[in-house]
């Protein structure tokens, strides 16, 4: 089995995927794709988690995978498809950028990641590869907040930031100690929801959600 | 015999275009043509006289002998069935990109010689997609070129050892794509019709008729069969190398015409389960495999495989 993973560099197709899923956030317009492209990132990241505990047979990651997948690959995406839902706002149809600039944008973005990490101080087989592209993710998470106008893909660019925080913090130390972890995954729970409450009194006080209304004040 | 390899291509072409049509048919669920109709098409097309519109000038009657020239000599410096071929020399693949070029330059050209509204729009778009495929079609192919140290593609096909790595997966996907939009087919243009003011490839053809016609077409044809050759040289060259003598070139053939059927699937596969994308969606698809491309290159130089 160990050799199977090596041989097919399961472990490599996965961070690329992880890679793929948000860079093709910034392709993307319906609101729910938008969800669907942050739960496959966090199965990715979970099932990422899982192998590589199981490679090195450390038992306390496969807590950390299975945490991760229960929030992030269950519980945040349920709880974003249903504030979508209830919004009734189905596409962010004007980004600041448009959709084949920003993918192309964020072409770039990666290949500036990669350049300005070269080699990297962290030279460990597993750890340069993933980390480099845990990094990529930042970045494109933060690029994605950037261009996008509404609340919603705003929150996904967060999560998506957060994804590769995580992964980053995972390549470097294969994981943090559990508490630390759940502590992490409780506040991001709970911050999402504060943001989803918010942006539903958003869409309730401005109808609309488009983020640009926000700078008239209303009292 | 490793000379004439091309004549494999001028000669199996039009098959291969029946074999994308029946299977296409086959799973629409209708019985469609025979696979040899693109031969009796030809056929009839060469028997026909020509109708030359008067205000068209020496532009329209060289291109069709152009574009079938030049895309010959594409197939001449491709690695078919062996990649021991005596003009291999000249197989770079930078060449052969622009090889094609100068082809669909011309045949741009002869759309907008004849004057009509169709052949001018049709030109254009074809300038605006392939504008935006060649680098992207280029990038794809880098990836591939970086890892055998080297442009030419037998080279290339000799060297190419990994099957399975994220930048190989990536540059595939990003050539499929690219071979969909050269050849024309359905999420880029639609083969089937000159009917739609959608349409690109044939909108230039539209003012060709008889012997001109057939040799259009037939290029066409071979282009289809070249980029589906040159994606299983870049990245399946599994069975070409090396193979020389009688015995050897036969196998090679079997394995090629097994190549080159999975291919007509494929592609029959991805019309029949896509719709035509608008023109001005285009950009979003194809930008988004030019960022493929440019994400298997970044993998190949930051994992090294």
């Amino acid at each position: 089995m160990k050799n199977w993973i090596q041989a097919f560099s399961v472990i490599d197709f996965i961070s690329v995927g992880i890679l793929l899923t948000a860079v093709s956030m910034n392709a993307l317009k319906r609101l729910e794709s938008c969800v669907k492209v942050y739960t496959l990132n966090s199965w990715l990241l979970a099932s990422l988690i899982a192998i590589v505990s199981f490679m090195i047979g450390e038992a306390h990651l496969y807590v950390a995978a299975a945490l991760t997948l229960t929030t992030k690959g269950v519980l945040l995406p349920v709880f974003l498809k249903r504030i979508v839902r209830q919004m009734k706002v189905t596409r962010d149809d004007e980004p600041y950028i448009n959709n084949a600039l920003s993918l192309t944008i964020s072409g770039v973005l990666v290949a500036v990641v990669y350049v300005s990490l070269g080699e990297g101080i962290f030279v460990s087989g597993f750890s340069r590869n993933v980390l480099q592209i845990s990094i990529a993710v930042i970045v494109i998470g933060l690029f994605t907040m950037i261009t996008r106008r509404k609340a919603i893909t705003q929150v996904i660019g967060l999560l998506f930031m957060e994804n590769g925080l995580f992964l980053a913090g995972f390549s470097l130390t294969f994981g943090m100690p559990l508490i630390i972890e759940l502590g992490v995954l409780f506040d991001m729970l709970m911050g999402v929801i504060i943001l989803g409450i918010f942006v539903v009194q958003i869409k309730r006080s401005f109808l609309s959600t488009d983020l640009d209304k926000l700078t008239t004040l209303r009292g | 015999m490793e000379y004439l390899q091309f004549i494999v291509i001028i000669i199996f072409s039009p098959l291969i275009q029946g074999i994308i049509k029946k299977v296409k048919a086959a799973m629409q669920g209708r019985v469609g043509p025979g696979v040899f109709q693109p031969y009796y098409d030809l056929v009839r097309l060469l028997k026909k006289e020509m109708v030359i519109s008067g205000v068209t000038s020496w532009v329209f009657r060289a291109t069709p002998f152009i574009v079938f020239a030049s895309t010959v000599a594409a197939a001449m410096i491709i690695p078919v069935i062996t990649t021991r071929s005596p003009f291999s020399a000249m197989g770079d693949v930078i060449a052969l990109i622009y090889i094609f070029a100068l082809g669909r330059f011309f045949m741009a050209l002869a759309g907008l010689d004849a004057g009509t509204a169709f052949g001018g729009e049709g030109s254009s778009r074809e300038m605006a997609v392939a504008m935006l495929v060649e680098p992207m079609m280029m990038l794809s192919i880098f990836t591939a070129a970086i890892a055998a140290g080297s442009t030419n593609i037998a080279v290339i096909a000799e060297k190419q050892d990994i099957f399975y790595s994220p930048s190989h997966v990536l540059a595939l996907s990003a050539f499929i794509v690219a071979v969909v939009a050269e050849t024309g087919r359905i999420p880029v243009d639609n083969p089937d019709t000159h009917l739609e003011l959608t349409m690109i490839h044939e909108g230039m053809l539209l003012e060709y008729s008889g012997r001109y016609l057939a040799l259009m077409e037939w290029a066409h044809f071979m282009k289809q069969m070249l980029l589906f050759t040159l994606a299983v040289d870049i990245f399946f060259p599994l069975g070409i190398p090396a193979a020389t003598g009688l015995p050897g070139l036969a196998a090679s053939f079997g394995i090629y015409s097994l190549k080159m059927v999975l291919m007509a699937v494929l592609m029959a596969a991805i019309e029949s389960s896509r719709a035509k994308l608008r023109f001005f969606q285009l950009p979003s698809l194809l930008g988004g495999a030019f960022v493929l491309a440019l994400l298997s290159l970044l993998t190949y130089i930051m994992m090294g495989k």
